[in-house]
């Protein structure tokens, strides 16, 4: 077995981001899987830029491990979650949840096992340069593209409706 | 062709103009559907690759779906008004359902079929939240909001898979729903690809509250302000439900062996859990939620039955369920209090509201001679035509027996029982003439349900 450089990063990052998903979840502190997620994020971009999508990579560290996520530490530091205040939940439930968990986990495992590998021309491909998403985004899926407007401008207007201050009096039925 | 009008509403403010875009919007869908020739006009497409595909069941679906929603704004129009204090956004919102609409009857591309619903759902989360004052509307939008995102994770993450698992078979991947047609017709498994359809069902059968991922709709259809609950109801769930079988039928029909069990599974778990917890609810707003995932139950059928007839049930289905409900919802709103007894001498103090309620309440249990009858006929025939699954449609049947129960308390609590039904607005002459123009819709589909059909046969 012959390993270039490109299978070792590949591996590394692999576990890197498998590791990290793992502390998203198992840490018990809200800002340390915060943490854990930026991580994660950063393995995942590490993989486009061995695809060679360089736009993608950094698109995904500005907008997820920038943005998001420090909306994320702002709103866990605002709420004060920091301490260990994650309620427990009841056996029952635990155990539904590993059951359905695990039949998942068997489904996607069994279709993964079978799945037949296909060679993909991993370095050489200039798909993923900005130049070639430019192009196919503004003729191929331009419609998507155009749509998407309509989505966040709802969403826009969205914000506004739930932000804008209205009436105090709340009613509790 | 239908875009530009909306996004120029919502600067626009009251419910006259919304009314009147509705009526050329209604008007353009007309003229299209005459003007279509016979082999179906395509739109933005580029040689190889159409991203949406027009066929006479998608524009004819389009058309009915505005003119449910035009006599949803006509019905409601006062009511939109009194949720809150952004009136013009809320019309803009509904004008944007009605995009997501157009591109889920259309879509001929999954990532067309992501932002179709995207589009859809957005705007929900934000009408079940409008009604600011009150903290159960609040909860719904958050809950909605949540278990919304959630589920189209899901579906995210099935067409992920669905798009490696068509690249395996032919060495790159595809989106359009037609390359599967090919690509999943082969005598090997793809297992890849099943478990990405198997998402979709999942992330699907949620947006259409089928039952194992139906916990939200109560709360939701509870906690929304009335008029906005019709709405979210019917026509979104009715362009949900099209979505599905667009995709199952057109794409997967191919694979119906391997999925169909399941999704029958879901149709029967659907059926029970409406039906038998609608009986125990003591709000009819509740009911109507539970009763709308009973509804859902049988435009599963729908899915089920690959073949045309399942066409002509879905748009049968979705009108005569999307006009009875949007009528009995707009009785609901003039009362003042949802309980069964709120409906209780209803008759006496005004007989027209209980009459046109009764009318809608047939329909939704299926009684002859009504809409609802001809809607639970066409399904149930796909899927006999089908010849498997005899014993879903037996229960089906079983269950439409249990829901005429809870319809029916309704009529008898309006008819039978004394007391002084409230209504917290009064009902005007329009009001009163809109409500029998709806009443005689849901009679005509009963009687002459070929009227809604005629389209195909072109």
């Amino acid at each position: 077995m012959n390993y270039n450089i490109h299978d070792i990063l590949f591996w590394g990052l692999s576990a890197m981001a498998v590791g990290c998903a793992l502390g998203v979840i198992l840490s018990r502190n809200p800002v340390n899987s915060v943490m854990f997620l930026i991580l994660t994020f950063f393995a995942i971009s590490g993989h486009y830029l061995l695809m060679n999508a360089q736009f993608l990579a950094v698109v995904n560290i500005i907008v997820y491990a920038g943005a998001i996520m420090v909306l994320f530490l702002f709103v866990i530091m605002m709420m004060n979650l920091n301490a260990d205040v994650e309620p427990q939940k009841g056996q029952l439930v635990q155990l539904a949840g590993v059951i359905s968990g695990g039949v998942l986990f068997l489904v996607i495992l069994a279709a993964i096992k079978s799945a037949s590998p296909i060679d993909v021309d991993k370095s050489a491909s200039q798909i993923g340069l900005i130049d070639n998403l430019g192009k196919v985004l503004f003729t191929k899926f331009v419609l998507p593209f155009e749509i998407s407007s309509v989505l966040f401008l709802s969403a826009m207007i969205g914000a506004i409706v739930i932000g804008k201050k209205e009436d105090t009096h709340v009613i509790n039925k | 062709m239908m875009f530009s009008g909306i996004l120029v509403n919502n600067k626009k403010s009251i419910g006259a103009i919304a009314v009147l875009l509705f009526t050329i919007l209604l008007g353009v869908n007309i003229w299209d559907m005459c003007a279509a020739p016979a082999n179906a006009p395509q739109l933005f497409l580029s040689e190889t690759c159409p991203l949406l595909r027009i066929d006479p069941y998608s524009l004819w679906f389009n058309t009915l779906m505005t003119g449910c929603s035009l006599l949803y704004l006509l019905l409601m129009n006062k009511e939109i008004q009194k949720v809150g204090a952004h009136v013009a956004e809320y019309f803009g919102l509904i004008f944007f359902i009605m995009c997501g609409l157009y591109i889920l009857s259309t879509y001929n591309n999954l990532l067309m079929l992501f932002i179709g619903i995207e589009i859809l759902s957005i705007p929900q989360y934000i009408l079940a939240g409008s009604d600011k004052r009150n903290l159960k509307s609040s909860e719904a939008a958050l809950k909605y909001f949540l278990m919304g995102s959630f589920s189209t994770g899901i579906l995210l993450m099935g067409i992920a898979l669905l798009y490696g698992g068509s690249g395996m078979a032919t060495g790159h991947g595809s989106f359009y729903i037609m390359d599967y047609v090919s690509i999943l017709h082969t005598d090997a498994l793809n297992p890849v690809a099943l478990a990405g359809i198997l998402f979709i069902m999942i992330a699907l059968g949620f947006k259409v509250s089928a039952a194992p991922m139906h916990m939200w709709t109560p709360d939701v259809y509870d906690g929304a302000p009335t008029p906005f609950t019709a709405i979210m109801a019917t026509v979104v769930k009715a362009a949900a439900f099209f979505a599905f079988l667009r995709l199952f039928q057109v794409a997967f029909n191919s694979l119906s062996a391997h999925w169909t069990l399941v999704l029958a599974v879901i149709t029967a778990a659907t059926l029970l859990v409406g039906n038998v917890t609608a009986v125990f609810q003591q709000s009819v707003k509740r009911m109507l939620a539970y009763s709308s995932i009973a509804q859902a139950g049988f435009m599963l059928f729908a899915v089920l039955a690959v073949n045309s007839t399942a066409w002509q049930g879905i748009i049968i289905y979705a009108v005569a369920y999307s006009v009875a409900t949007i009528g009995l919802f707009s009785v609901l709103v003039k009362l003042k209090d949802y309980t069964y007894d709120g409906f209780n001498g209803l008759a006496k103090t005004n007989p027209l509201l209980a009459f046109t309620a009764t009318i809608f309440l047939f329909s939704l249990a299926g009684i002859p001679l009504t809409g609802g009858f001809m809607a639970k006929y066409y399904v149930l025939l796909a899927v006999v035509q089908q010849g498997q699954l005899m014993w879903l449609v037996i229960f089906a049947l079983l269950m439409a027996a249990i829901s005429v129960y809870y319809y029916f308390r309704v009529i008898i609590a309006m008819y039978f029982k004394p007391g002084n039904a409230e209504l917290i607005s009064p009902v005007t002459d329009t009001d009163k003439f809109l409500l029998i123009v709806t009443c005689i819709i849901v009679l005509l589909i009963g009687i002459v349900p070929q009227l809604f059909l005629t389209v195909f046969k072109v």
